[in-house]
This record gives C-alpha cells, structure tokens and sequence, in this order.
C-alpha cells in the first residue's frame, strides 16, 4: 500500500526546546512513546548509576503534520539523555535529516547532535532558539564553535512559534533536497 | 504455524491470576519471549491499517491493537497510546501483519532518495 511515513529529527541538548518545537507545529499534542533499554546497548551506552535498574525505558516525544493524503510526517525529539544512542539510530534511520536546536547559553549541549549528524551523513540545519530573548553571538560566532560546515543553513527561530517551526522545518527539506544526486 | 508467537494469538488467555495491580497479562506473555520482529522493515513510523478482519480468535491486548488502526497510524502512535514500549509493539505488529489482521504502508528506507516525495513534503509545509 502506497502510505507513506517521512521522518525528521529534532535533537539538541537538554533544555533547548525540542517538545516545545514539535508541539508548535504537530497538529495533535505531543505524544510520548518508550523504548526498553536492552541488554543490546548495555556496554554500548554508559549505563553507570542506572545499574539497579532492571527495567530502565527512555522516552520519546513526538508530533504529526499530515502532508497530503498519502504522506503523513513524524517529528521526534531525541531522548533528553544523550547516552541513548541506539534510539537515535532508530529515528534517523531513513529520515528527512534533523533540526539541531540551540541555547546560545548552552551552546556545548548540541555538540554531540552536530557530530552525530555529520558522521551519520544525514542532512541537518542548526536552529537558535530565541526563546530566552535576544542572542548575543553572531552567525559566525556560532559557526565557529560549533565547527559547522560552510553549507550547513543556521537561522533563528522562536519554537513557541508555529511559523518559525515551519520555517526551520522548511529550511531542513530544502536542504535534504540540494543533498540529492542531480538526475 | 511453526511461528509460536504466532500461534499463540491464538489462544484465549482466561484472566485467572491477575495481578493486584498493573496489567494482567506480562509484556513478555504477551510476544511469548520474543525480543525482536522478523520483519526487520518495521520502524517507528512505519503505518499500519486494520484489515476487515473478525477479531474473536485474538487476545484481547491484540484486538486493543487491530482497534485503534481503523485508520493509518504508526508504530509510535500505538506504542503511546496503548501505554507499550515500542519493542514490545514491533512484535505484537508483526505477528498481526503476518496474520493478515493489519495491512502495511511502505517501509522506512535506508536512505531518503525520492526527490518526488521531498517535493511533496515541502508544498505541504508551505501550505500550514
């Protein structure tokens, strides 16, 4: 049957308003969803401390726009852990690509998200949540500490703001699309 | 059927030792110890729909599935709303879809290559 799912990621560290973006543009409220940490991914991940636990589940949030009558997207936030790795493979296996969001105050916590996304070869935008007010750094700025390729777009957003989320989401697809092999 | 998750659906579970509280069957009860599906093409968003199908031989934790796909919904979408892990979900798709209880839309690819398909998915989101 010809229904088709179309994947993006929106990661970032801790706190930089990845459930607040997904929520802004999904038309049904966030939903979450659990995965079992597995005996796989123990060894994988670094479980210190959580070793008593024998049931440890990560969450993970989500939304839906439906595209068209076929096509429906999925916006899921990584888990706020970033030791849970294996999810993330989950959800970048056969995505759009991502939308790395990032506190300026915070900047260190999407460096992970970039080195992920680079190494996995999956197209990704950056995204500055201005949530917080006004961003003291400039685009170059950012660049700079994040080590972002040249053709990697970063813009502005506000992800309380529907418009601004569509933007970025937008902005992510323009970008998977430039990546494809002319012809 | 040689698969035992399988043929497991099949049986009527009798509700006799429940559990004070919680849910009454155990989630490893309910996939018969089954830690990962066959069909590896499942992913989390992976869409399913019911197939007109009668239900009676099913468990009740798979009639609960087959009742929420009246129309297309995802992997994800069922984990959360039936309060399942994800795993747990994968296997419980999988032995419906063998049974011809759901159909599948396509399968997650490895690798977005379908310029057609972007380009929907941009007129779309222009149009929100």
């Amino acid at each position: 049957m010809d229904r088709k799912s179309v994947k993006v990621v929106v990661a970032g560290g801790f706190g930089t308003g990845k459930t607040t973006l997904v929520g802004s543009v999904s038309e049904i409220p966030p939903l979450t969803t659990e995965e079992i940490l597995t005996q796989a991914s123990v060894g994988v991940d670094d479980v210190t401390g959580v070793e008593g636990k024998t049931n440890t589940t990560v969450a993970l949030d989500f939304g839906r726009i439906t595209i068209s009558p076929d096509v429906v997207l999925y916006l899921f936030g990584t888990p706020g852990q970033d030791r849970f790795w294996f999810m993330w493979d989950e959800i970048a296996q056969g995505a759009v690509g991502a939308i790395v969001l990032v506190d300026t105050r915070r900047l260190g916590t999407s460096f992970p998200a970039v080195d992920y996304f680079e190494r996995r070869g999956l197209p990704f935008v950056v995204a500055v949540n201005r949530f917080y007010g006004e961003c003291l750094y400039s685009q170059e700025e950012i660049r700079g500490a994040l080590e972002l390729d040249p053709s990697v777009p970063l813009l502005w957003c506000d992800a309380r703001d529907r418009d601004s989320s569509k933007q970025v989401l937008i902005t992510l697809v323009r970008r998977a699309m430039s990546r494809l092999p002319v012809g | 059927m040689a698969n035992l998750a399988g043929a497991m659906a099949y049986d009527v579970w009798d509700g006799d030792d429940e559990f004070a509280a919680g849910r009454l069957v155990p989630l490893y009860i309910l996939v018969n110890g089954q830690t990962s599906p066959r069909n590896t093409s499942l992913d989390l968003a992976t869409q399913v729909v019911a197939l007109p199908r009668d239900l009676n031989r099913l468990e009740p934790e798979y009639q609960d599935i087959v009742g929420r796909c009246g129309a297309w919904v995802s992997i994800a979408e069922l984990s959360a709303f039936l309060h399942l892990p994800l795993a747990i979900i994968k296997i419980m798709v999988d032995v419906l879809l063998e049974q011809g209880y759901l159909g599948i839309g396509a399968p997650a690819q490895q690798q977005i290559q379908d310029l057609r398909l972007l380009e929907t998915v941009l007129a779309g989101l222009e149009r929100l």
